[in-house]
């Protein structure tokens, strides 16, 4: 970039031009929606067939594969950041929201084992699937990724349907809604992240 | 009409385009606006340091992984004069 005079409407035309750089500096690869969309659809199924085929007491173990995930995560968040050159208010926005969700998840957890006891299971997954939808609702309005907003209302929806019917069919719900909020969403989002990739 | 003059540290092609990648962001390295501005690292080395001297970015020099790295970031002041640099340009542009 020269230095030289330049008018009113090539300041205008400049201003514009890098403020559409850094817009559309989408970092949103999907990685992490497809980790845990997939780590839930697997462990939804999985503690299904438990229940529903095998009968088998411990069937919430499957959810242990989370923590595999959890450190996963960490490892993979902790070299993201050390590569990334920019830091966008978007990002950072998004970042904050996934862990008041996390925060929440833990704290429902404990709350509806405290004051639920052996009952807990009954409002487990429309409660949980209430949560999914709010972080991920969130994401795509800010994103403005509409297959995001779309799949977080989804999530709402099956919470209510969730409420209606037995709960091992619950679980099945659980990975609905995951296909639909975040393997779906986290697929066109890795694409449109390789594409970016491929013209920059 | 009058016209109010274009503040001088901003009517200049690479400093406008540094404040103007800045605004939109939170930080960003020298390397990332090297590369979005395609200006050479002295020439926007130099700018960086008028803008800084304005008070319109920080700049905090660090390292990283042994490296030394370069952040910018656009100041409250610097959010300011933008700001006030659009407004004259907008006047400016609807009198023409």
């Amino acid at each position: 970039m020269q230095e030289e005079q330049f008018s009113g409407d090539d300041s205008l035309r400049l201003i514009q031009s890098m403020i559409n750089k850094a817009k559309n500096q989408f970092s949103e690869n999907g990685h992490l929606y497809l980790l845990w969309g997939w780590v839930v659809l697997l462990c939804s199924i999985a503690q299904f067939v438990l229940l529903y085929y095998y009968q088998y007491e411990k069937h919430y173990l499957v959810w242990m594969a989370c923590w595999g995930a959890f450190i996963y995560q960490a490892i993979y968040l902790y070299r993201r950041e050390k590569k990334k050159h920019v830091k966008t208010y978007t990002d950072e926005i998004i970042g904050y929201v996934w862990i008041a969700f996390v925060i929440m998840m833990f704290l429902f957890g404990f709350l509806y084992g405290r004051i639920l006891g052996e009952e807990y299971y009954k409002f487990i997954s429309p409660g949980f699937l209430a949560l999914y939808g709010l972080p991920t609702f969130l994401s795509g309005i800010i994103l403005r990724f509409r297959p995001l907003w779309i799949g977080g209302i989804c999530c709402w929806v099956l919470s209510v349907i969730a409420s209606l019917i037995n709960n091992e069919y619950q679980l099945l719900l659980l990975g609905l809604a995951v296909i639909l909020a975040w393997i779906i969403p986290g697929y066109i989002l890795q694409g449109r992240y390789k594409k970016q990739g491929a013209l920059t | 009409m009058e016209f109010k003059e274009l503040d001088p540290i901003l009517h200049s092609q690479l400093r406008l385009a540094v404040i103007s990648l800045l605004i939109s962001v939170k930080e960003a390295e020298f390397t990332f606006i090297r590369d979005k501005t395609n200006a050479t690292a002295g020439n926007l080395s130099v700018q960086i340091n008028k803008l800084k001297e304005a008070g319109y970015i920080e700049v905090i020099k660090q390292f990283k992984d042994n490296y030394p790295q370069t952040i910018c970031k656009i100041t409250p002041e610097g959010v300011k004069a933008f700001e006030v640099y659009v407004k004259n340009l907008q006047s400016y542009l609807s009198a023409k």
